[in-house]
């Protein structure tokens, strides 16, 4: 015969979840704690060791890279607030302020040249002249980061990866797949015509005339009539070898 | 003519679609006025004051990117320098000579009346040809002077009262007395 739970078998059952439960809890609470505990150890040792190298992250631009990657390894943002710790640190928000305002301020100024579209290296030449020889170095990295952090500001900025390169967008507007897919057949050459675009992306020639259209008129594509058969080529500035621009 | 050699041509004249004038506004007149530079700046390193639109220079033609400039294109950029006052049709709508105002007529102008205070010409009668070319400029920046500049800021000048022209009989024979 089964033995029937009376009701302080059921009490005993009610009181034994409530251990369990109290137990699990202050388990929880107790790896909490350490989690917490780890993470100031973890914090301060990362501030010690910043404050240590404090030079080498603002002079040298790979340092610096692998710096932000082990932070972002730990889960902290270096960038999240231009005030706090990590500003008053490293000047590390002075740092990617001061390279977010150059960067606009770069492609401002070639914005007529290449409609406001920028290839990423020709961004970075021209924001370490605005710079100065004397200036901490800058990689592709750190304008990336920037313009991330002028992203996320609401700045109409914004990265484009066209075929193999990265270009910095910096108009409003949109700059939609098909625009992308011209540039990207165009990377090669520097410039492309109709019906090479009609042939190689399989559109409507009405859809390339569109296209092609758009870019000219956003001045991200120039016309050349000059070709010896009279072709006209479409040309875009923001492809031009870096040394051109 | 000037040294050939060492005249360093801008970005865009390497840039085979700055040869073809642009549809879009904003794109055409940037390509207007980068034309505009390079032409004064082209003309004054190889001191030229006459240019035709249509003619075999390096200017228009850029053999390496194998293309041209088209002579209404060019037209259309001196019209513009025309505009801006830095160039000057020779022949009225025909365009197909332009004279280049490299350097401003009143900065010619003001050249000539520093050159002629200098060499004491007050009350002196010269004829255009001895100013343009004669030993008494030769090593001064009045040497070369295009005849067209010359007139023309001698113009100026009288308008200023500073110099009285006289017609001659001839061409050869016109003249300007420095009062």
């Amino acid at each position: 015969m089964r033995r029937r739970p009376g009701i302080a078998g059921i009490q005993r059952d009610v009181a034994t979840r409530e251990q369990y439960r109290s137990a699990g809890e202050e388990v929880r609470r107790a790896s909490l704690q350490q989690m917490k505990a780890q993470l100031v150890i973890f914090k301060s040792s990362l501030e010690a060791f910043a404050l240590q190298h404090k030079a080498d992250i603002r002079a040298d631009p790979v340092f610096r890279a692998q710096f932000h990657t082990m932070c972002a390894n730990i889960g902290v943002d270096p960038l999240a607030s231009n005030k706090g710790m990590w500003a008053e640190l490293l000047g590390f928000g002075d740092f990617y302020y001061e390279l977010g305002v150059q960067l606009v301020e770069a492609c401002l100024a070639s914005r007529q040249l290449n409609g406001g579209l920028m290839e990423l290296g020709a961004l970075r030449a021209a924001v370490e002249r605005r710079r100065g020889s004397r200036s901490d170095p800058v990689s592709e990295d750190d304008i990336v980061r920037a313009v991330r952090k002028l992203k996320v500001l609401g700045g109409g900025i914004d990265i484009v990866t066209i075929g193999r390169g990265t270009y910095i967008r910096s108009v409003p507007g949109e700059f939609n797949t098909d625009k992308n897919k011209v540039m990207e057949l165009a990377q090669a050459a520097g410039y492309i015509s109709a019906g090479q675009l009609a042939s190689t992306a399989g559109w409507s020639s009405q859809r390339c005339e569109r296209v092609l259209a758009e870019l000219l008129k956003e001045g991200m594509a120039m016309i050349d009539d000059g070709a010896p058969d009279k072709l006209r080529l479409y040309w875009f500035p923001a492809l031009m070898p870096q040394q051109q621009q | 003519m000037g040294s050939s050699s060492t005249f360093s041509w801008p970005y865009f004249y390497q840039y085979p679609p700055y040869f073809t004038r642009q549809p879009v506004k904003e794109t055409a007149d940037r390509q207007s006025s980068l034309w505009g530079s390079l032409i004064l700046a082209y003309c004054k390193h190889h001191k030229l004051y006459v240019l035709s639109p249509s003619e075999d220079i390096p200017l228009w033609v850029n053999k390496d990117i194998n293309r041209r400039l088209a002579p209404e294109a060019a037209v259309s950029f001196l019209d513009d320098l025309v505009a801006a006052g830095s160039a000057l049709w020779l022949d009225g709508g025909a365009k197909a000579r332009c004279l280049v105002l490299w350097r401003r007529l009143p900065d010619v102008a003001a050249a000539i009346a520093s050159w002629a205070a200098s060499y004491g010409m007050a009350d002196s009668v010269m004829l255009l040809d001895e100013l343009a070319a004669g030993p008494e400029v030769a090593g001064t920046e009045l040497e070369g002077l295009h005849r067209e500049v010359l007139l023309r800021a001698l113009q100026l000048l009288e308008a200023q009262g500073k110099v009285k022209l006289f017609k001659g009989a001839t061409p050869e024979e016109e003249g300007v007395k420095f009062l």
